[in-house]
């Protein structure tokens, strides 16, 4: 079976600054993949490429076969509406829609809305009677599970997690890592991008970076160190 | 969803757009108040005119007679066949026939204007009468004397007037006294019939006033069908009272339209300030929503419909505000009663939200939203 996301000698430059450099490795499809490293190593830099919110300088970046660096602006937009589900550290969420309504707008760009469908996702992540609350009306947590919702709602081939926990208290962090624990073992493609280490063991395979760099790599379907 | 999107935004942004409904609320009773006031001015202005008197004349055409012609052929038109080609212009219009002879009271000569008595009050609204106006066009018995002429004569309303033409005379009863301001006011009215028969001239009269109805291109228009129906004679609309209407109406027009374009500017820039904070407040959510795959077409189309939903709101409301207006600027700037004219919530709604969506020029900044940029918080 072909990997879900292909990434293969991955370069990005912003002026004369390289945030990422010969960059590669595979994801399979229903791995959990977590990224690591100090602040500007290029985690978020990859993060947005596999998601369609910026290009490589060059090198290769894929997604269901999707290669990034090949689409114009509208195939980038079509591209994160039907491959990719976002969550965010800072929960993103439109301040004057309701929780229904947040994961309906994802529902909006991708094809057409179904309320009810928006409703079973908040249910799922027990949200079932905040439906009809704004995010200032709900916790940290309840948004960052908000976001998870519409991050699913579309069936996205790949789910991007930036410090999902980040803003999170304790109590809400394994919230959301129970979520994300559950969406693993349904089989879904997560890539998480965290400080934490101990977050970081929740996942199947551990990819270092460091200056730009692909350090290492650790956990199951690893490749061999040479 | 889409409209639940434009409803929520709208919420979401209420307090800074209220400044913009609030400018387009105004903008918009403005426009509307003038744009009534314009069509009511012009009905108003055109019955004003019309008190002034007869606007058109159908009269002889010149050099017909010569100087040693009888009175019978000097510059007199045939009554029935005039008049026949003029019913088909009654209805709105009031028109009546006039003959003139100068003729003789006690030795003292005085013109005497044979007419139909009973249309003389409406072809002259603004004439003031001392005694009473004559009903009945076939009444011969009593006549209507000028106010300068009664004094001349020194007569009153109720003293009978012997008129002498030639060797022939007639007697009539004032019945009133007339003030006019004009040269009206030298002459004595009588029946048209009458004056005919003392004139030696029966079925012929010297002019026929007409008061027509409508726009001064209206007059125009019916003094052109008059003259295309009575070839043989001189119709032609009175120009003072037509050019003094149309120059009127034309500076009024002027003044309004360059208000309407001044207010429609003003508030365009209002909404337009607005806009562009509003666009900066709106970065993250349009940042947001293209990370979610939401194409900048469909992202702005929602702003677009937020827009103009503000300015169609924003024009009706202003137009029940502005006819409002009208009617109170009607009564005390003009003195006139300004009714509503309903087609003016279309004009301004329309005008409203073009100018509304030219505010909203701003918001196409958001196309250049870079949502990873928007995203890392910067």
């Amino acid at each position: 079976m072909p990997a879900v996301v292909q990434v293969e000698n991955l370069r990005k430059e912003f002026g004369k600054v390289r945030a990422l450099d010969a960059v590669s490795f595979e994801i399979q499809e229903g791995e959990w993949i977590a990224i690591m490293g100090p602040s500007g190593s290029g985690k978020t830099t990859l993060i947005n490429i596999l998601g369609g919110l910026d290009t490589p300088t060059s090198g290769r970046a894929a997604v269901d076969g999707v290669e990034v660096g090949r689409l114009d602006e509208a195939g980038l937009t079509r591209f994160r509406a039907e491959k990719i589900g976002f969550v965010f550290q800072q929960f993103h969420l439109v301040p004057y829609l309701t929780a229904v309504e947040n994961v309906m707008l994802a529902q909006y760009f991708h094809s057409t809305t179904d309320e009810q469908e928006a409703r079973q996702a908040l249910e799922r992540v027990g949200l079932g009677d905040r439906t009809e609350h704004l995010p200032t009306q709900l916790s940290g947590g309840e948004q960052q599970r908000v976001a998870v919702a519409r991050a699913l709602i579309n069936q996205p081939k790949l789910i991007l997690a930036d410090e999902p926990t980040g803003n999170l208290d304790e109590a809400n962090e394994k919230i959301v890592l129970d979520l994300l624990r559950e969406l693993h073992s349904e089989g879904r493609t997560i890539l998480m991008v965290t400080h934490a280490p101990t977050i970081g063991a929740l996942a199947d395979r551990r990819i270092d970076f460091s200056h730009g760099h692909l350090v290492s790599q650790q956990g199951a379907g690893a490749p061999e160190e040479k | 969803m889409f409209w639940r999107l434009v409803f929520q935004l709208l919420r979401g942004s209420r307090a800074r757009l209220t400044v913009a409904i609030l400018a387009l609320v105004s903008g918009a009773a403005v426009i509307s108040g003038l744009l009534n006031l314009d069509f009511g001015v012009e009905d108003q202005l055109t019955q004003q005119f019309r008190t002034l008197g007869a606007n058109v004349i159908i009269a002889p055409p010149p050099g017909q007679s010569t100087p040693d012609a009888p009175l019978a052929d000097f510059e007199l038109m045939d009554e029935a066949a005039v008049l026949g080609q003029m019913r088909q212009f009654a209805g709105a219009n009031v028109f009546a026939p006039f003959a003139y002879v100068i003729t003789r009271v006690e030795e003292t000569p005085i013109v005497a204007v044979g007419t139909w008595l009973d249309q003389l009050q409406k072809l002259n609204p603004t004439w003031k009468l001392e005694g009473n106006w004559i009903s009945s066009r076939a009444d011969t018995s009593a006549c209507l004397i000028g106010r300068n002429a009664s004094k001349q004569l020194r007569v009153n309303a109720g003293d009978r007037l012997q008129l002498q033409y030639l060797t022939r005379n007639a007697s009539c009863k004032i019945s009133g006294i007339i003030d006019s301001g004009a040269s009206d006011d030298n002459q004595v009215f009588l029946n048209l019939d009458a004056l005919q028969r003392l004139a030696a001239i029966p079925g012929k009269i010297s002019v026929v006033q007409v008061s027509a109805s409508g726009s001064p291109q209206t007059v125009a228009a019916t003094a052109g069908q008059l003259g295309a129906a009575l070839p043989q004679l001189q119709v032609h609309p009175i120009r003072e009272v037509t050019d003094a209407e149309g120059a009127l109406l034309g500076r009024i027009r002027l003044l309004i339209v360059s208000m309407i374009m001044l207010i429609l500017a003003l508030t365009a820039l209002c909404v337009l300030a607005t806009m562009a904070a509003l666009a900066m407040e709106r970065r993250a959510d349009v940042g947001l929503m293209k990370a979610l795959g939401g194409s900048i077409t469909r992202i702005v189309s929602l702003f677009v419909a937020e827009v103009g939903l503000l300015g169609a709101v924003g024009g009706f409301a202003g137009t029940i505000l502005g006819v409002g207006l009208s009617y109170w600027m009607g009564f005390r700037v003009f003195g006139i009663a300004v009714t509503p004219q309903w087609q003016i919530f279309p004009i301004t709604i329309i005008l409203m939200t073009l100018v509304a969506m030219a505010g909203a020029w701003p918001l196409r900044l958001l196309g250049e939203v870079k949502p990873a940029i928007i995203l890392r918080g910067e």
